[in-house]
């Protein structure tokens, strides 16, 4: 056998309230939503995904009613909040501002490509990421410079306008539209009967 | 040019059509005279001279075409006024890129490509790039917003290349440029406008914003695109048709037009501030599809630019300007649908006061591109029921009119019909020859084409696949413009496409130009049975026809184009030799296509899952949009939209529904938020799924770039 007393104890967390599958159900949840960030440290993964859960287990000990996923991901989300707070210095904005500029700015960074261990780690965080985190901004357009562009009526000279002016005659009259298509058919039959002779 | 120069040139220029149309109107009146003109014969006279009239505009293009590259060009072109290796200071230019539902992958890498080559220039401080979506379908916004975020990024691009989503699709391409111009149109002095699938050059663009610079009278400069980047063998033979052939047009045109040119409506630079004061189009009199919004706005837009005192110029000899053609017959048809019904309507503008004579001319050939279809189809019908008409009544004597040729009253013993036949093949192919012969002397160049074999061998086949579409294309027009003259709309088959080199199905291609067979094999075979040697004389139309189905099937496969390549026909110094840019889109496409799709049953929405779900696609895609004040009840309406998407999935959801949510900043929010705390069982197992698989393969959200 060998040699286990070299072995650290494994993480004593472990929750005392709700069932394993409703906790496995958020650990899921949770790591689902760390891929989304393209949070592909393994590692790093695991270490955020016990530390939500740590504090999602410890609300539900306070209230075993709630759903272990939906307190997993309130905690993760707030978790964010803070964090996004603290890098980019923006500190008592409501959740959507925040998590927002937050996102966009680490998207801009590509945080989690060039940083691995930097997302939501609140010591030691990169000084280069935090100035990278609030250089990004997204920019769709340039500053407006209003002009007007107003068509100008082009004067068809008189043969168009009158065919115009008939023209919208007709489309405000069906009954003169339909009897002037049947004198236009009329007009083809006749011319047909004329050349047959 | 001074004046007196160019009346010169115009005047040689549309005598020689008058004078051509005069000799052969005299060869067909004097075949048609029975001592006297019946009223049919005079219908059949019009019709032809209104249509050998076109085909002699093109010839005598080429013809003038032919005599300036001859003479080593023109001297007077507008490329002259900047001189080899000057560096002209130039000016601030917009770059813009109207898009609609097109493949992001394509418009994206093409933006790349344009950026980075503008960027080798070292001119890049000069230029701005705005991609002006008009895009509809939810997907494609949000793939086209994610791949902007992603190009931005690469390429060092955010403050230079912008991303802007009209809400209001109004007035379609031309309000889209107008739109652009309102917002930011005084930011710049020019504007070079690109299709989606237009590709131009670093060099390019700053030789035209220099020619700008150096002609400060000049409005419009349009450079000519070369079709480049098809697969197809339908496209490979327009691509190789237009390298080899249109040298000689462009030439002619630019010829007697001069400053008086056209504007294509893209892959040219415009001088902003008269073209904001003088080209908001104005409605025409009455209701689509005669009147209302112009459709075709890049004619009026030229016209208008004249008649403000603007130069509007062709610099044809500009390299480095692309576009891509349509891939199969079909799609060349319905292209052809939008732009017949937009060239109608020009009809309206012929006699407008103000305008040009020139752009006049234009306008009225762009009539006429699309109503000779259905004249010449009246033409052939006419004269098919006049020649069955003359079995009745048999000539009598020694000589029929039909058998001879007559000419200022000396005979010659040619039938009239074949000399009139002979005088308009020549016409329709001697620029075609002049311009293979030309090439053949070009020992250089015509190795860019394979070498002269194939180039002779992919001529040949050019002109007889040409021959067996023009009544293909007679048929698809003429059905048009009578489409637009009755107020209707033309149908399409839904494309069944399993992969790339599928084409044209079977059934797409039988429903499609079934009627045109069927009509050319009842034609056929009346004259067949009437008349056997009218048969003969209209065997070109009607193998065309006949054979429409398999040829549309056969051109629409991309496999017969890569054969055809690697065989070295319809080879273009474009594939051949292509040029950076070419190359570095090819590549990228390459490896964007090679990406995994979506898993399909995520595919149909998958824009609408990722704003929603990726937590950076939503966050973006919330920056992006504007604050919105909503009412009470809208307010409540989106409610119950975002519970039923959520709880149901978006199946039952019509895309007005999604793009409502899209458009509501608070609405994207709350999805994202409520998706990622709602307990499974509360979701459908559509977001089930997407949950569990998404970034599971990739690292980065499936949109078109991924450098």
């Amino acid at each position: 056998m060998s040699d286990t007393s070299a072995i650290p104890p494994l993480i004593t967390f472990r929750p005392t309230t709700g069932t394993m599958e409703a906790w496995n159900a958020a650990y899921v949840r949770v790591e689902d939503y760390l891929r989304a960030h393209r949070i592909h440290n393994r590692l790093h993964s695991s270490r955020l995904i016990l530390r939500i859960l740590e504090r999602a287990a410890r609300r539900h000990e306070a209230d075993p009613a709630q759903d272990p996923t939906v307190l997993a991901a309130e905690e993760a989300e707030a978790m964010m909040d803070r964090w996004f707070a603290d890098v980019l210095d923006e500190r008592d904005q409501p959740h959507e501002r925040i998590a927002v500029d937050g996102r966009v700015a680490l998207l801009l960074c590509d945080g989690p490509q060039k940083w691995p261990y930097a997302f939501l780690e609140t010591e030691s965080v990169p000084t280069d990421f935090v100035q990278a985190m609030r250089a990004g901004a997204l920019t769709a357009g340039p500053d407006m410079a209003v002009s007007s562009m107003v068509p100008r009526p082009i004067d068809l000279g008189p043969i168009p306008e009158a065919a115009g002016e008939t023209l919208e005659t007709f489309e405000r009259l069906p009954i003169l539209r339909t009897l002037f298509l049947w004198l236009i058919f009329a007009g083809v039959l006749a011319a047909i009967f004329y050349a047959t002779r | 040019m001074t004046i007196a120069r160019l009346n010169r040139r115009r005047f040689s220029f549309f005598s020689s059509i008058f004078g051509l149309t005069s000799i052969a109107t005299w060869f067909m009146a004097d075949l048609l005279w029975r001592g006297g003109l019946t009223g049919m014969e005079l219908v059949l006279l019009l019709l032809f001279v209104v249509l050998f009239f076109q085909v002699a505009v093109g010839f005598c293009t080429a013809l003038a075409g032919f005599y300036v590259i001859n003479r080593g060009g023109d001297s007077r072109r507008i490329t002259m006024t900047v001189a080899r290796g000057e560096d002209v200071p130039l000016a601030s230019t917009a770059i813009i890129m109207p898009i609609f539902n097109e493949d992001v992958s394509r418009v994206f890498e093409g933006l790349r490509v344009v950026f980075r080559s503008v960027e080798e220039t070292k001119k890049l401080d000069y230029f701005d790039f705005f991609i002006l979506s008009d895009s509809n379908q939810p997907s494609q916004w949000i793939a086209e917003e994610t791949a902007w975020a992603e190009l931005c990024k690469q390429v060092n691009g955010f403050g230079k290349i912008f991303y802007r989503k009209r809400l209001n699709q109004i007035n379609k391409k031309a309000g889209n440029v107008a739109d652009f111009l309102r917002r930011w149109g005084r930011n710049y002095r020019y504007m070079v406008v690109l299709d989606a699938d237009s590709i131009m050059t670093g060099q390019a663009l700053v030789q035209l914003v220099a020619l700008m610079e150096k002609n400060p009278g000049a409005g419009i400069i349009q450079t000519a695109p070369r079709i480049v980047n098809g697969e197809t063998l339908y496209a490979r033979i327009q691509s190789f048709g237009n390298r080899v052939y249109s040298p000689l047009f462009l030439a002619g045109l630019n010829y007697w037009q001069q400053h008086e040119g056209n504007y294509w409506g893209h892959n040219a630079i415009i001088r902003v501030q008269p073209f904001m004061e003088h080209c908001s189009l104005p409605d025409l009199p009455g209701s689509e599809p005669f009147g209302g919004r112009i459709l075709s706005h890049d004619f009026v837009e030229a016209a208008l630019m004249r008649r403000a005192g603007w130069a509007v110029w062709l610099a044809h000899e500009i390299d480095g300007s692309y576009e891509e053609g349509p891939p199969t017959l079909i799609d060349s048809a319905k292209r052809d649908r939008r732009w017949s019904q937009g060239n109608m309507q020009h009809a309206w503008l012929l006699t407008a006061r103000g305008f040009r004579p020139a752009n006049r001319f234009h306008l009225f050939m762009g009539v006429m591109a699309y109503l000779s279809s259905p004249l010449w189809l009246l033409f052939m019908l006419i004269s098919t029921i006049y020649v069955f008409a003359t079995l009745r009544s048999p000539p009598t004597g020694a000589t029929r009119p039909e058998d001879y040729t007559s000419l200022f009253g000396y005979t010659i013993e040619v039938p009239e019909a074949l000399t009139l036949f002979v005088l308009t093949m020549l016409l329709l192919f001697l620029p075609k020859i002049v311009s293979i012969v030309a090439m053949l002397g070009q020992r250089e160049e015509v190795e860019r084409y394979g070498g002269r074999v194939r180039f002779v061998l992919s001529a040949l086949g050019e002109i007889v696949i040409s021959a067996l579409l023009a009544p293909v294309n007679m048929m698809f027009n003429s059905k048009f413009v009578l489409f637009t003259l009755l107020g209707q709309g033309v149908s399409w088959v839904p494309q069944k496409r399993g992969s790339d080199d599928d084409g044209t199905d079977w059934r797409e291609a039988i429903i499609t130009h079934g009627g045109q067979s069927l009509f050319g094999l009842v034609w056929g075979l009346s004259a067949l049975i009437l008349l056997p040697t009218f048969f003969w004389w209209l065997s070109p139309v009607l193998l065309g026809l006949l054979v429409a189905i398999p040829v549309s099937i056969l051109l629409s496969k991309a496999s017969f184009g890569r054969r055809a390549r690697e065989l070295g026909l319809f080879l273009t110094p474009e594939e051949s030799q292509p040029s950076y840019e070419l190359r570095r889109l090819r590549q990228n496409l390459a490896e964007c296509y090679r990406h995994l799709p979506p898993l399909e049953p995520l595919r149909a929405d998958y824009g609408l899952m990722q704003a929603v779900l990726d937590p950076y696609v939503n966050a973006m895609h919330v920056a992006l949009l504007r604050q919105r004040r909503s009412t009470e009840e809208a307010r409540e309406w989106f409610a119950q939209l975002r519970q039923r998407l959520l709880h149901d999935g978006p199946e039952g959801f019509s895309t007005k529904e999604k793009m409502a949510l899209l458009l509501d900043a608070e609405s994207m929010i709350w999805l994202h938020r409520e998706l990622w705390s709602r307990p499974a069982s509360s979701l459908a197992e559509w977001w089930r799924l997407a949950m569990r698989q998404y970034n599971v393969l990739t690292t980065a959200p499936t949109t078109a770039l991924y450098r």
